[in-house]
Formats: C-alpha cells, sequence, structure tokens
C-alpha cells in the first residue's frame, strides 16, 4: 500500500535516510523505531509529501505520493503544527474544510475520550493536550494510511492509555498505520510489525509474534541488540 | 495488563481468557467483546487480537457465529478438560520450581498437604 | 480555493481591522477640524489620511509576504501542505487575497479622498475657487500642441490609482517569488536572504524596463497609465506561475 524505493534524503552534508527500501501493507500497525534523528521522521514527511526526496521515490498504492495521495494519508507530526488563532472547534472546522474523508461525529467522540471541549484555544494547551488534540482530529480522518509521528511524546500515563485505545479503535483490516517513537515499551504491544532505522538505513523490518515464538525476543530486546553498544 | 514482551502476546492474552472461562467469570455460551473490542481492552494490536479468537475456536474453547460474535463453548466437558489442562500445567510449574530447589516429588506432595488448614 | 482564501483572509484580518479603525479615527479628526474650522485639527486629519493610505496598502502587501514565508518555514507548514491543495491553489488564494485586499483598500481610500476634498470645497468656496484656477492651469501647459497633463478629471485620477495599485501588487509578487526562491532553492546556504533581495531588485529592473519597452511610447497620459496597470497584473501573474511552479517541484517543508 505504502512503498519507498532507494529513498533518500540529503541535508547539506548529512544523509538523513539513505537508500531507505521497504513495502508497507494494509491491515498491519508499523512501529518505526530508532533513535533521535535516525531519519524517521524525514522518512514519513516524504511520504506525506512534505519533503522532496533527493533521490528514489515514494509509492502510494502504486502512484507515487501526489496530491491525490494527500487525500488518503493522514500525517501528525511531532511538532504542533495548528494556527495559533484557532479553537479547538476551528481545528475540527479546518479538517472539515480540506479533507473528504474527515467525520465530525469521530472527531466528537474522540475529543470526549480525550477531555477536550471545542472552546478551548490551541495556544493555551498543555503539550499533553495538545498531544491528545493532534491524534483526536488526525483519527476523525477515515484515511486509508495513519502516519503517526510520535504519538506519545510528551504525553503522561493515561493520556497514553487513551491515545493507544483511539489508535487500536481506528486501526481495521483496510488501513495501514505507522507509528514512529523511541518509547519503544510504549510500542511493543500496540504494533504487530516493527521497522528498525538506524542513521537513515533499515536495518530490518521484521514480524513481531513471529520473531517472539521463534527467536523469545521482544521488540525491545531486537532494539537494545540493533542500537546498544556492543559490551565485549 | 503486563504482558511478557519476549513471550507470543496471544498466547498471553488467550492464556487471561482460559482462566476467565475456568473460573466462570465468563460462564458457559457468554458473548466474548469483538475483536477490535478486545485490543482497545487489552491495549493489544487487532491482528493478535484476531489470532486470540482464531486459536481459542481451535482449541474447542469458543466459537463464531456468522454475524453474531464469538461466543465461550456450551460444552461443559470441554470446559472441565481446560480447568484440568491449566491446572496440570500449575502443577508442572510448581513442581519445575521444588525440583530447582532440590526437593523430592515426595516431599513436595508432603508440603502440600501439611499447608492444608 | 475559496476555502484556503477563507484561511488567508483568517490570518490577516487584525491587521486589517487596526488598519480600519485607525482610518475612522483619522477621518474624524479631519471631519472635527473641517466643521470645527479648528486648521490644525484639519491638517493633521489629511496627513494622517495620506499617511494611512499609503502605510496601509504596504502593511498589507508585507503582511501577505510575512505571512507566506511563515506559512513556508515554519512547523504552520504543514497545515497548508499536507492538504490536497497544488501549490497553485495554495499560493493563487495568496495572491487573490492580497490583490482583491489592495483593491479594497486603494478603492476605499480613493473614495474617502474624494468625498473629504467635496466636503472641503463645499464648506470653503475660496479653496474651490483656487482649485478650478490650478486645474485649468495645468491643462493649458501644452507640450508640441498636446496638453501635458491633460484635463484633471476622475478619469486620469482613476487609471493613475490603478497603475499605482496593479504596481504594488507586481511588487509584492516579485517579493514571493525571491522569499520562495529562498526558501526552496537556497534553503540552508549562506546569504540566501541576501541572494533573493538582489534577485528581488533585478526582477524589478527588469519588470520596468520591459514594461517601458511596451507602453512607452503611448502619448496619452490616460492610456499609458491603464495600459501599465494591465502590464503589471500580467507581469504578476507571470510571477505566480513561476513561483507556484517551482514551490511545486522544489520547495520542502
Amino acid at each position: 500500500m505504502l512503498e519507498s524505493k532507494e529513498l533518500t534524503k540529503v541535508f547539506g552534508s548529512k544523509t538523513a535516510v539513505d537508500h531507505v527500501s521497504v513495502k508497507l501493507e494494509k491491515g498491519h500497525v508499523y512501529a518505526m523505531l530508532g533513535p533521535n534523528g535516525s531519519g524517521k521522521t524525514t522518512w514519513m514527511k516524504m511520504a506525506a509529501g512534505l519533503i522532496k526526496p533527493s533521490s528514489g521515490q515514494v509509492l502510494f498504492q502504486g502512484e507515487p505520493v501526489s496530491l491525490n495521495s494527500r487525500k488518503h494519508v493522514a500525517y501528525m507530526s511531532t511538532e504542533p503544527y495548528f494556527y495559533s488563532w484557532m479553537t479547538i472547534k476551528d481545528v475540527g472546522a479546518y479538517y472539515a474544510d480540506f479533507f473528504e474523508d474527515y467525520s465530525p461525529r469521530r472527531y466528537q467522540a474522540l475529543l470526549q475520550r480525550m477531555e477536550l471541549t471545542e472552546g478551548m484555544k490551541v495556544k493555551t494547551l498543555s503539550s499533553g493536550m495538545m498531544a491528545k488534540l493532534k491524534i483526536a482530529v488526525t483519527m476523525s480522518r477515515d484515511a486509508l494510511v495513519y502516519m503517526l509521528d510520535e504519538p506519545f511524546n510528551g504525553v503522561d500515563l493515561l493520556a497514553r492509555d487513551e491515545i493507544r485505545a483511539s489508535i487500536l479503535q481506528y486501526a481495521t483490516e483496510d488501513k495501514l498505520l505507522l507509528l514512529s517513537s523511541h518509547l519503544v515499551e510504549e510500542m511493543e504491544m500496540v504494533a504487530d510489525r516493527a521497522l528498525y532505522i538506524k542513521e537513515g538505513r533499515l536495518v530490518e523490518c521484521v514480524d513481531l509474534e513471529t520473531m517472539r515464538s521463534e527467536r523469545g525476543v521482544s521488540m525491545a530486546d531486537r532494539y537494545r541488540q540493533i542500537y546498544g553498544h556492543t559490551e565485549g | 495488563m503486563q504482558f511478557d514482551p519476549m513471550r507470543p502476546i496471544w498466547l498471553q492474552v488467550m492464556g487471561e481468557i482460559e482462566t476467565d472461562i475456568v473460573t466462570g467469570v465468563r460462564g458457559p455460551g457468554e458473548k466474548l467483546p469483538g475483536g477490535r473490542e478486545l485490543a482497545v481492552s487489552y491495549g493489544i494490536n487487532p491482528n493478535t487480537a484476531a489470532r486470540v479468537y482464531q486459536e481459542l475456536e481451535k482449541a474447542g474453547l469458543c466459537e463464531t457465529r456468522r454475524g453474531m460474535g464469538t461466543f465461550v463453548t456450551g460444552n461443559a466437558e470441554r470446559i472441565a478438560a481446560l480447568r484440568e489442562e491449566l491446572a496440570r500445567k500449575a502443577v508442572n510449574d510448581f513442581l519445575k520450581k521444588v525440583g530447582s530447589l532440590g526437593v523430592s516429588r515426595e516431599d513436595a506432595a508432603r508440603m502440600i498437604l501439611e499447608e492444608e488448614e | 480555493m475559496l476555502k484556503l482564501m477563507k484561511y488567508e483572509f483568517r490570518k490577516t484580518w487584525f491587521t486589517k481591522a487596526i488598519l480600519l479603525a485607525i482610518t475612522a479615527l483619522a477621518e474624524i479628526v479631519y471631519l472635527i477640524g473641517l466643521y470645527g474650522d479648528r486648521e490644525g485639527l484639519l491638517a493633521t486629519g489629511v496627513f494622517l489620511l495620506m499617511l494611512l493610505a499609503v502605510g496601509g496598502l504596504l502593511v498589507i502587501g508585507l503582511g501577505s509576504v510575512v505571512t507566506l514565508h511563515r506559512d513556508m518555514n515554519t512547523k504552520q507548514s504543514y497545515m497548508l501542505f499536507m492538504t490536497p491543495n497544488s501549490c497553485y491553489s495554495i499560493l493563487g488564494a495568496k495572491v487573490l487575497e492580497c490583490g482583491i485586499s489592495i483593491l479594497i483598500t486603494g478603492a476605499v481610500f480613493f473614495a474617502l479622498g474624494a468625498l473629504d476634498i467635496t466636503l472641503l470645497f463645499a464648506r470653503n468656496g475660496e479653496l474651490k475657487a483656487l482649485w478650478d484656477w490650478v486645474r485649468e492651469l495645468l491643462s493649458s501647459i501644452t507640450i508640441n500642441g498636446r496638453s501635458f497633463l491633460g484635463d484633471i478629471r476622475l478619469q486620469s485620477l482613476l487609471s493613475v490609482s490603478f497603475s499605482l495599485l496593479a504596481g504594488w501588487l507586481l511588487t509584492v509578487t516579485t517579493i514571493y517569488l525571491a522569499v520562495v526562491i529562498s526558501s526552496a532553492l537556497l534553503n540552508g546556504k549562506r546569504f540566501s536572504g541576501l541572494i533573493s533581495f538582489v534577485l528581488f531588485l533585478i526582477l524589478s529592473w527588469g519588470c520596468a524596463r520591459l514594461a517601458n519597452l511596451i507602453s512607452g511610447s503611448i502619448g496619452d497620459y490616460f492610456m499609458l497609465m491603464l495600459v501599465n496597470g494591465l502590464i503589471c497584473l500580467v507581469f504578476s501573474a507571470v510571477m505566480y506561475f513561476v513561483t507556484a511552479q517551482i514551490m511545486e517541484k522544489r520547495l520542502s517543508v
């Protein structure tokens, strides 16, 4: 459903994403793992069409990402990006104006779950509330692909539970979810596949339950193997 | 709940539900939550949740009725067999543990009876 | 497109509201001066209104440039560029919103000026007589048997205003191009700001030369201004297309 071919992005002298080829299939929740600066965000932004690749390409349903793919790909960035004059209600209205797959009903339900009210001003939200708002409005779209960059960042334990539940609720067989995080434990149960990215390169893409039953290795164990300092 | 991330998650959730069936928390013929509901309530991946029901069905512990959902089996014999299975597994674990402490099976059995009040 | 324009207006309305409020205040000062026979206030009102007309257009145009810059270089950029809108629509909404704002602002100040002068003449007959004399004098100045400025009529005033407004729109769209080149092509490079400023100067000079070549031979002042204004609009459209093309192909936010 979403595929990158030899995808590369160079910023000045730094190669952020280095010839990454990977095929992501619908019906799965992928965890994109790697330390900060390993290229997760850049890969996602290229898949969202926000950053133009230096070389290689990203295909959505076999076609290069374009205006059409933006209709079906819901991207959530780590940083807050709403206009500062907006209220939570305005944010929903904005999505309603530009995304055909946006559902106001779903937004209402998610806001309620997240304990947010429409009158709140975006400017005054705490980082935890902002994280919840971003999830609420992104998951209000009935998109085919959801790419959530660091959905659990800066969020307390209870809010994490709400965010996790909201994500799982809409992860149906015809959807593809890609979540990036450096909080590996948080992703362990939610994802069924993991992409390990190291210094811009794809190390491997594994099925987690297969890895657990065949090797007795958890997602976090594998993370330590790949990124940990080799000691003896 | 807390899972052991080194063991397959479906196996652990399945174990939870098996315990629920034996203890009667989920009675015979009772409707089980849908796959998605299960995923949300345990905080696990939906594919993992689906796997749990597949395996439970394979083990004859629940049945899926088209358009109605998944139900705990009404077969009392099967549930009794499950109780036996789980108990034996617990006994095995126990014996492994005391065995590693160098205690014989006979001594272990005596200790169990002494514990009884 | 209309939806995009709605949000462009939403981003800039506060400045416009403030401009409107200050203008209303200046007009009140002028009217008090006029009807209260207080020449000091009258002069202050005239000065303020003229300042506001020029400053207002400046603020609206440059405000639009600042918004574009912010929409490409801050996190706010995701708001626009993750929507299924092409760069042509996104930039088009900005150009149109800015162009319409400039036009409306120009029209408002033009009408206000006309009204204030009419009121002034009605109140003060001597000034009217003076004005008529100046007008006659100007139209009697001829070069090669043709009137230099022509009769100062509404028609020529309108064409001059149109030409000025269109020229300002061209300046704004030229700055757009420079800003986009700086963000999309020279991003992260040294002196990108300076390079785009120099580029802006060159482009402006080129446009002026080209416009002169086309309209330089037109003798009639009214026609000259009208054609100049139209040329500026065409050039603005060209700037828009080139800018949108660069955004579409090269911009990473």
